[in-house]
């Protein structure tokens, strides 16, 4: 239909471009100004994933292309460079004629993608781009702009679809059913006669089916927990009233969540709670970590899960905490144990996971716990007897995270090994599995990762470089908080034996 | 790099790789391009995120430097960490205990009201404190209490009266401000919950819709999904065991009646010897009053499981019993001899009897027993109605002329002759053997003596003479039996009555005059027409059935050694007195069948000779003017109705023992003595025949009248022949070649 749209009609709408304010609408894409970490401005492109009018403004949520999700935000018009922007290709829901999937690839699927958009004019009269293209008006002002504005958005989509394989088509997500993970669950999954429920083991969502503009985008604005404030990363389905307060209180303790400081001040007067409401099975010097059974303390599993969802972007709150068991740690000061992290542990995982979700929350990021947290995880599946290994997917920080964890536990045992009377120091995979817990894939994997691996006269070896060695160290002199395995009190059940956990 | 053609192995993790320091291998750089031959393992995460600015930008510093630098770590929204009142908020101090905390299994319920006061809920509760005293936590309380019950629909203030048992003013105030406050607010319910799932599934989708219940599906092993359709095939089996246990119940209580019956019976048998009542005369007294009703005290003998029975008799009680009550009159005195088929035939029909028959095994049929014994034993069906060779007629490879129980006909072995008599009297030969076997015989249309044959029934009903030719035969030829008509009275010696004498040997019988002393001395079975009925002469036509309806056939004589042709010969035919005594006993020539009916002969029809093994032959009873179904063109007189019923290949005649025979110590006896006929092999007319409902209503009425004798005579008389029953087979071989047919 684009192809029939008259040149003069084309003429009439860059006027209209050109003469009016343009209504920013969803899956436009433009530069819009962030601060970097230097404090420094930028113009990433972004995509705008919402607009709302409050009295006298409008703001735009923009989602930063090729960046993490978390950094989504409300912004201003002045922070968008309206010169730059793209509009959404026409039926983006469509395979484009070169079957490469269309330019959207980070945009949620929309409930009512059209109804939001209020501006007719742009709405039924923008032509492919593609097709502008093509159709290459005469030297007009208009025109220049035309090409002005259309440049990023080629350089965007080409760039895009060389660059990552995309394997799921927006538009076409919700009629997938939902749990395409390969894992062989998704058979079992697929005959519970819910087609669209998700599968009902493990904690994680593998692929964005559920995507929508709601689950896209950060509902809660802040939440106060103890003494920080948190800015949430991402939805948290938290009771929809709750999500317009410009702060959501939680009691640091049992995690329930309040509208009003007022209420939040009451519910301390009833709330006795001074520690997670678990039993404690370590504890070394301030640091303690909770279980807490998802089945038998549903509303702390719950109010932890929703705090958590705030920041693990996968995680998924669909089923209920049953078959999960909660360690969650906390540091003790004179007001009590206040959480840290956690992480969560199927009772029973077919996929030899030991950490389900794991999280360090921000005011307590970047000072080591989130390796004490996975350091826990392994020591809990080193007295289980099992290797084991996070569900994925992983997250950005996750992968980072455990990255470290692994480079850092594999350079330790490679590092300690002697020479054994005169002969090289020797190690299988499955022997460095065994003694770490830690699955014998993840340990391949940072073996390639660390580039130790080589291939040397007809065998495999393993090469410690300098930098490496050196690394290392400097890492270790770093790593202030080992678990201690002794305070470690802690004997695994067999959940299997206890009918539904 | 030309190393690098060859291909590297995989790595193999269990085993042992050396540890090498760069510095001790120069060559290093040899081997780094060979690294990519381990395959790439995966970072886990999702591809789409991978590649975000932020990350590759950190990965990549940390490969290049080895540890994060500050300014490259991924950036996440701020936190702030200056709560100034956290102090008031969180008031008192916690001192670390020296124990791990341990939580108590039911310490968190503290009944805390759920609902938290806002400072909206704040001010009311200022004001209300003017005019009466009302503690937050008493406020929350009523406000948790009216939220929790109104899941629905807000509680009316009377349910809230109820529901508060608080003072009236307060309850109205709070209960009026709970009502305006939560007309105005946003969410379902004050105290904020998290949306639970709807069991339509119209929130499936939901975003905010959270920690739905998991379906009953949830597993973590594989195996498990099966485990329905085990559960309920164990249910099918649990049932099914029930039902056997049910069944094997009721066996068990019919098994014991039985017995009681049997001693009962045995008793009574006893007691009658005791006192002489070898007639059943005393018995006919005793139980003429319980004839009039059913006698549920009836059943039977315990002759080996004779399986069809049991739908035979309920083939009786449709179809036989609109006569019931005129053979009730007619025939009385029937002993319920049984008649066991041959094991071999038997085994030869087994597989084509029904499954799951009961093991029926009364023999005497009345409508009490019919009832006593009509239980299903496995859930089966019965058809009454359906007539008893219907479901076999398919497939039996005979079709209709299979062989096939005749309802209310008891199947004796057979008796074994040779062993019987000539065996225990081997001075009998010659034509002393021939004499036992055959009698002699007359014929009434060229009206003379046929010398000695014996009667069998041959297809269609029609009774067929086996001739022998013995030394006699010339004698016998000047025989007439027109000799015999006047010379013995009518009165005296019931005329279908020929005798033999048995054991008592004549002698060699060389003249006619011995012949006819022995004779008339009832020496000798003599079988001749019945003179005194005349009619019986007129029907006898050559090579045809005979379709009288007052006599029950025609016999057709198929001689074999004289080859004289098809001769019709009447049968011996009782009259309809009622009263008689009908004691008849038939042999096959192979003696292999001892079939009984019983009789109770009345007094004064006894037979003169008082021994108790003496025992009249050619029984074949019939009583005159039975109303017979048209469609009979069988010879129906009771001793082919037997014969035919029985169908076995040396099935027999009746057997009626005399009047003595009662008495379980004749039986034996009887075994020697036989008509000549020879019912062999009888595959046919698989039809019902209206004479075996005439024998089941005879041993009915029998029954009524001998009720516990007859179970234990029949009985014994199996047990008697039960030996024997495996010789019959040879025996039945061996008379074949005299069969004609």
């Amino acid at each position: 239909m684009c192809r029939c749209v008259p040149s003069t009609f084309i003429n009439i709408h860059f006027q209209y471009i050109f003469f009016r304010q343009v209504d920013v609408i969803e899956g436009c894409r433009l530069p819009v100004l962030r601060k970097n970490q230097e404090n420094e401005d930028e113009w990433p492109l972004a995509e705008i994933l919402s607009v709302k009018e409050i009295p006298g403004r409008k703001l735009y949520y923009v989602h930063y292309i090729d960046f993490n999700k978390r950094l989504d935000e409300w912004v201003t018009p002045e922070r968008l460079d309206m010169k730059k922007l793209q509009f959404p290709k026409k039926e983006a829901k469509t395979p484009t004629k070169n079957g490469l999937p269309g330019s959207r690839p980070s945009s949620p699927e929309r409930e009512v993608p059209q109804a939001q958009q209020k501006c007719l004019p742009t709405k039924t009269s923008i032509p492919d781009f593609q097709v502008l293209q093509q159709q290459v008006q005469p030297p007009t002002i208009t025109v220049h702009l035309c090409f002005d504005f259309l440049s990023p958005l080629f350089k965007s989509s080409q760039n895009g679809t060389a660059r990552r394989p995309m394997p799921n088509q927006p538009g076409r997500k919700r009629k997938q059913p939902p749990n395409c993970g390969g894992t062989d669950e998704d058979s079992q999954d697929s005959s519970d006669g819910i087609p669209s429920a998700p599968r009902m083991t493990g904690s994680l969502v593998s692929d964005r089916s559920h995507d929508d503009i709601v689950t896209r985008m950060k509902n809660i604005d802040c939440i106060e927990l103890g003494r920080h404030r948190l800015k949430p990363w991402y939805f948290s389905p938290y009771p929809q009233e709750l999500t317009t307060l410009p702060i959501l209180y939680l009691c640091e303790f049992c995690l329930k969540y309040l509208k009003s400081l007022k209420c939040l001040q009451r519910h301390l007067t009833k709330c006795n709670l001074r520690h997670p409401p678990g039993n404690e099975i370590y504890r070394k010097g301030t640091i303690s970590f909770f279980e807490i059974d998802g089945r038998k303390n549903k509303t702390y599993s719950q109010n932890l899960c929703l705090l958590a969802k705030c920041f693990l972007d996968h995680k998924t709150l669909y089923y209920d905490t049953d078959p999960f068991l909660f360690y969650v740690m906390t540091e003790y000061d004179s007001k009590g144990f206040h959480i840290v992290g956690y992480f969560s542990k199927e009772k029973e995982s077919t996929e030899d996971y030991n950490v389900a979700c794991i999280l360090t929350l921000p005011p307590y990021q970047r000072r080591g716990y989130g390796k004490l947290l996975i350091e826990f995880s392994y020591e809990l599946s080193k007295v289980e007897g099992k290797t084991g290994t996070p569900e994925k997917p992983l997250s950005d920080l996750g992968l980072l995270s455990y990255r470290s964890y692994w480079s850092q536990t594999i350079l330790e045992i490679l590092m300690d090994l002697k020479p054994d009377n005169g002969e090289r120091p020797q190690i299988t995979i499955n022997e460095i599995s065994e003694i770490t817990s830690v699955k014998k894939e993840d340990v391949i994997s940072t073996l390639q990762y660390l580039n130790l691996i080589n291939y040397y006269k007809g065998q495999y070896i393993l090469t410690l470089s300098e930098d490496i060695v050196e690394g290392h160290e400097r890492a270790m002199q770093k790593r202030h908080l080992p678990i201690d395995p002794k305070c470690l009190h802690f004997t695994p059940k067999d959940w299997s034996k206890r009918g539904k956990w | 790099m030309s190393k690098l053609s060859f291909r590297a192995r995989a790595l193999d993790a269990a085993k042992p790789l050396p540890i090498y320091r760069n510095k001790d291998l120069p060559d290093l750089n040899d081997c780094v391009s060979i690294n990519r031959a381990v395959p790439q393992m995966p970072t886990g995460m999702e591809k789409e995120e991978e590649s975000e600015h932020h990350l590759q930008r950190a990965i990549s510093a940390q490969s290049v430097f080895r540890e994060k630098k500050e300014n490259m770590v991924i950036p996440v929204p701020e936190a702030e960490s200056n709560i100034t009142y956290y102090d008031r908020l969180y008031k008192g101090e916690l001192r670390i205990p020296k124990q791990l905390f341990h939580i108590q299994p039911l310490g968190l319920d503290n009944e805390q009201p759920d609902y938290d006061m806002d400072s909206e809920d704040e001010i009311l509760l200022n004001r209300l404190n003017r005019k009466m005293e009302i503690k937050p936590i008493q406020f929350e309380t009523m406000v948790d209490r009216l939220e929790k019950a109104s899941t629905n629909q807000m509680v009316t203030i009377t349910e809230a009266k109820l529901l508060l048992n608080e003072d009236d003013y307060l309850l109205k105030a709070v209960y009026d401000y709970w009502v305006r406050k939560r007309k105005n607010c946003r969410g379902p319910s004050l105290i904020p919950l998290i949306k639970l799932e709807k069991r339509d599934g119209s929130t499936n989708n939901d975003a905010y819709v959270a920690f739905r219940r998991r379906t009953e599906k949830m597993q973590t092993r594989k195996n498990r999904k099966n485990d329905e359709a085990s559960y309920e095939k164990m249910l099918k089996l649990r049932r099914e065991f029930s039902r056997t246990v049910t069944i094997l119940e009721m066996i068990k209580r019919r098994e014991k009646s039985k017995r009681e019956l049997l001693h009962l019976t045995l008793e009574v048998v006893e007691k009658r010897y005791q006192m002489g009542d070898f007639t059943g005369e005393v018995l006919s007294e005793v139980t003429a009053p319980l004839a009039e009703k059913p006698v549920y005290t009836v059943p039977i003998t315990v002759t080996n499981g004779n399986r069809h029975n049991h739908k035979a008799e309920i083939k009786i009680k449709s179809g036989g019993l609109p006569y019931h009550g005129y053979h009730h009159v007619s025939v009385k005195d029937e002993d319920p001899f049984d008649f066991v088929r041959p094991k071999k035939k038997y085994t030869r029909r087994e597989p084509l009897c029904r499954p799951g028959r009961p093991a029926k095994r009364q023999h005497i049929v009345n409508k009490a027993d019919i009832k006593q014994y009509d239980f299903h034993s496995s859930g089966e069906e019965d058809y009454p109605l359906s007539p008893t060779s219907e479901p076999d007629e398919e497939n039996d490879p005979d079709g209709t002329f299979a062989f096939r129980r005749k309802a209310g006909c008891h199947y004796l072995p057979c008796l074994d002759q040779t062993s019987g008599l000539l065996w225990d009297h081997p001075e009998l030969a010659g034509l002393d053997a021939l004499r036992h076997r055959q009698s002699l015989t007359a014929l009434s249309v060229p009206q003379r003596c046929v010398g000695l044959a014996r009667r069998r029934v041959g297809r269609g009903g029609r009774v067929l003479l086996d001739r022998a030719s013995s030394d006699l035969d010339g004698v016998l030829k000047q025989l007439d039996s027109g000799v015999f008509s006047s010379s013995f009275p009518k009165g005296l010696s019931d005329p279908q009555v020929p005798t033999q004498n048995h054991r008592t040997m004549p002698g060699s019988a060389s003249s006619l005059t011995d012949l006819l002393s022995n004779i008339q001395a009832l020496r000798w079975r003599f079988f001749r027409p019945r003179s005194t009925q005349g009619d019986g002469s007129g029907e006898g036509r050559t090579g045809r059935p005979s379709m009288d309806n007052r006599l029950s056939g025609g016999l057709f004589v198929h001689t074999k050694n004289s080859g004289s042709g098809e001769l019709l010969l009447n049968p011996i035919v009782k009259t309809a007195g009622s009263t008689d005594c009908i004691i008849s006993k038939t042999l096959d020539s192979a003696g292999a069948h001892f079939a009984a009916s019983a009789v109770i002969s009345a007094p004064g029809q006894v037979n003169n000779e008082n021994k108790p093994d003496n025992t009249s032959v050619n029984g074949v009873v019939q009583p005159l003017g039975t109303s017979r179904p048209p469609h009979s063109t069988s010879t129906s007189q009771g001793g082919t109705g037997l014969d035919r019923s029985g169908r076995t290949p040396s099935s027999c005649g009746p057997l009626l023992p005399a009047s003595h025979s009662t008495t379980p110590q004749s039986l034996p006896n009887h075994r020697g003595h036989g008509s000549a006929v020879s019912p062999a092999h009888h595959h046919h007319n698989a039809r019902p025949s209206p004479s075996s409902l005439k024998l089941a209503t005879m041993a009915t009425s029998s029954l009524d009248r001998v009720p516990k004798v007859t179970p234990a005579i029949s009985s014994m008389a199996r047990d008697n022949h039960e030996p024997e029953r495996l010789a019959l087979n040879g025996i039945s071989e061996t008379t074949v070649p005299m069969e004609v047919t």
